[in-house]
């Protein structure tokens, strides 16, 4: 009895194991699930992750999309800016099965390369029409008024956005310029260009070198200049002021300025003669007049001569 | 474990049976069952006649394989529960998904390191997300075309006089010039659960991310900025942009740290360099020029310095002889005052003698008998040894 139970028990959960196997199915979490009754699509799980129930094989099947964010990226293609240029762009989308009815009527196979030609198509003739609305400057500018490359972006991202969730159910999360470039013989001439600035370049620093260097030397020349002159004036205001002292001193020969001047002829003679000088004297002189014994006082002749 | 089951009846029934039917004492196992089928219902026990020693053999044999065929059985699901054990590591974090689910709800949906259990699949299933180490993506669609073999030999082919667009990458600056850049980016996965499970390709993202953030930085910066004069602004600017879009597209990662490697085309090289050097050639002629003004202005200071000083002491030598001579005057005037002519000639003769002390040499001219001036011819040597003619010298001694 005991052993019979047990059988009961365990083929029990066999069953059930087997029941759930053909009446249950999971949904995961980065999946998007499509139930089709008889081929024609019922429900859809995209949020509600978890065992969900369904009927056995034929009535009801089971299709599953991954929910994740895919990257897709088109071809870097020529295309033309409203003022005529060649550019060269290739775009990047991070796109989602947002309503997966409609993405599995669209793409019954439910791979992201089966929606893939589609997305293309949808970006080239958005990104040729973006592009032919902006003028190069738009792209690449010194003037952030002309720089336009986030509203470019953001003009394709609008224009696909729409048409991609109403006919294919794909949400297109966001968009980006993945590459720009030029065609390859504008590139060469670009480099002429580059070339021919680096010349001016040259040129250009080297007079700037030029000017810099003389601009600094005769500042220098002017600064030095002035320093010296104002401290000459400055030398001359207290020689002045020495004068101006020495002039009250003055003050004091005034009683008998012909002793001042004899003396100060005194003293400088005395200067004059200081070192290594010649003398011619007439005998005269006193005190050599007492040579030819004569006491008389005679005019004096000195001839100082320095060698 | 259908088989076991079926030796399970098989044995039931031959315990049951073997009164009714000892020359069957075994049979296939599709007519024990359709038999026990029928006779489930039956009355039981049956009290056990008197067997014979085959059949109790056989009894024994299958009693005794049953008890390995639980035992198994008890193995089996002792096996199948242990297989949901699993580690994770100090590098990594794991969820748990229970029919696709995630287990838990926010940040207790993350499992830390050690040791944890599952369910096993199908009914749960763990995902492990790395989360420690660091990220790289690197960048080359604004650099030119290099094979392997020149990655790894460090060398490079003569560069075309153009830029293949299918091959070549680069990126055209705000002044219109092409400009090769490459970046590595490093970042850490700070939301796992966002990373992990609402992108197919996270770090692919990260990547396109990269690549449109040097085109959008290059695109508002000149050459010479990106190439030389604000390359840090050109890396912070390509840093912002690839936070911002992360940011906007909810990756779930922190950057760490980004390089980002700007070189001028190599078809332009030899004219940027020349430029280079030229801008070196300029700041050496100034470097040069301002060493100058220094020189020169120290130097000017010195003077001035020393022309004031002379000043200085010019105007205390005249005061100091002003006033020394305006002190030996007010000495001297008393006696002048008492005898001028004598005080005239005793300070005259004083002052020769003292002058003639010094004079190296002194020639003395006699008065002439008639009266009249003497004519005394002087020849003046340039050697200072010598400064008066010796014979003339010796002719006037005489006298």
């Amino acid at each position: 009895m005991r052993r019979n139970s047990l059988t009961l028990f365990v083929g029990f959960i066999l069953l059930i194991i087997f029941v759930l196997l053909l009446f249950t199915f999971q949904v995961r979490q980065t999946e998007v699930v499509v139930v089709t009754t008889f081929d024609r699509p019922t429900r859809t799980y995209s949020e509600q992750p978890g065992l969900k129930w369904k009927w056995p094989y034929p009535i009801q099947k089971v299709y599953r999309f991954d929910k994740r964010v895919q990257n897709f990226e088109d071809d870097f293609e020529q295309t033309y800016t409203r003022d005529g240029y060649n550019l060269l762009a290739s775009v990047y989308v991070g796109w989602t099965i947002e309503k997966p009815a409609e993405f599995f009527n669209s793409f019954p196979a439910g791979t992201a390369a089966a929606a893939e030609p589609t997305l293309k198509s949808l970006i080239r003739s958005s990104k040729n029409a973006v592009i032919g609305r902006h003028p190069f400057s738009n792209f690449i500018s010194t003037d952030p008024k002309q720089l336009q490359f986030a509203e470019i972006e953001k003009a394709m991202l609008d224009s696909i956005r729409e048409q991609a969730l109403s006919k294919y159910g794909i949400g297109i999360q966001f968009l980006g310029i993945k590459r720009l470039g030029l065609p390859e013989s504008v590139t060469q001439k670009v480099f002429d260009r580059m070339t021919a600035e680096r010349q001016r370049e040259v040129e250009r620093l080297r007079a700037m070198g030029e000017a810099e260097a003389m601009n600094i030397r005769s500042a220098a020349d002017r600064d030095r200049n002035e320093i010296i002159a104002k401290a000459e004036a400055e030398a001359t205001a207290i020689r002045g002021e020495a004068d101006a002292e020495a002039a009250k001193s003055f003050a004091v020969f005034s009683e008998h300025p012909e002793l001042a001047v004899f003396l100060l002829k005194l003293n400088a003679l005395e200067q004059s003669l200081k070192d290594r000088s010649t003398l011619i004297l007439d005998e005269r002189t006193p005190p050599f007049d007492l040579l030819s014994g004569s006491l008389s006082t005679n005019s004096n002749r000195p001839a100082p001569k320095t060698p | 474990m259908s088989d076991h089951d079926h030796q399970h009846h098989d044995h039931d029934h031959a315990h049951g049976h073997d009164h009714k039917n000892r020359a069957h004492p075994s049979g296939t196992g599709e007519i024990d069952l359709s038999r026990k089928k029928a006779e489930a219902p039956a009355p039981e026990p049956i009290p056990a006649p008197v067997e014979d020693a085959g059949s109790q053999a056989l009894s024994e044999a299958l009693r005794s394989s049953f008890v390995i065929v639980k035992i198994v059985m008890v193995i089996l699901v002792i096996v199948f529960f242990a297989s949901g054990v699993f580690t994770v590591s100090s590098q990594e974090k794991a969820i748990i998904l229970r029919f696709g689910k995630p287990v838990g709800t926010g940040p207790e949906q993350l499992l830390g390191p050690g040791l944890h259990w599952s369910f096993p699949y199908p009914i749960d299933e763990v995902v492990r997300i790395p989360i420690g180490e660091i990220q790289t993506v690197t960048s080359t669609t604004g650099w030119y075309a290099t094979t392997p073999e020149e990655e790894a030999t460090n060398s490079e082919a003569e560069p075309g006089p153009s830029l293949n667009p299918a091959a070549d990458g680069y990126t055209l600056t705000a002044d219109g010039n092409i400009i090769h850049v490459r970046a590595t980016l490093r970042y850490r996965i700070s939301q796992p659960l966002d990373y992990l499970l609402n992108f197919v390709n996270a770090s692919n993202v990260v990547q396109n991310a990269l690549d449109n953030a040097l085109f959008w930085a290059s695109s508002r910066t000149t050459v010479d900025q990106a190439l030389t004069l604000d390359k840090v602004g050109f890396q912070e600017k390509v840093i912002a942009r690839v936070r911002d879009l992360v940011d906007r597209q909810n990756l779930g990662i922190v950057i760490e740290q980004a390089e980002v490697r700007t070189i001028p085309p190599r078809q332009v090289k030899n004219a940027f360099e020349q430029a280079f050097a030229a801008d070196i050639e300029r700041r050496k002629a100034r470097d040069d020029a301002r060493a100058y003004a220094n020189r020169i202005l120290s130097t000017a200071q010195g003077e001035a310095t020393g022309i004031v000083n002379a000043g200085q002491t010019a105007r205390t030598r005249l005061v100091q002889a002003i006033a020394a001579e305006a002190k030996y005057y007010q000495d001297q005037l008393p006696h002048y005052r008492n005898n001028k002519e004598l005080f005239a000639q005793r300070l005259r003769t004083e002052f020769l003698s003292r002058i003639l002390t010094n004079v190296e040499d002194k020639i003395l001219i006699p008065e002439r008998r008639d009266g009249k001036s003497r004519e005394v011819r002087l020849q003046l040597s340039r050697e200072p040894q010598n400064p008066v003619d010796p014979n003339q010298q010796a002719a006037q001694q005489q006298k």
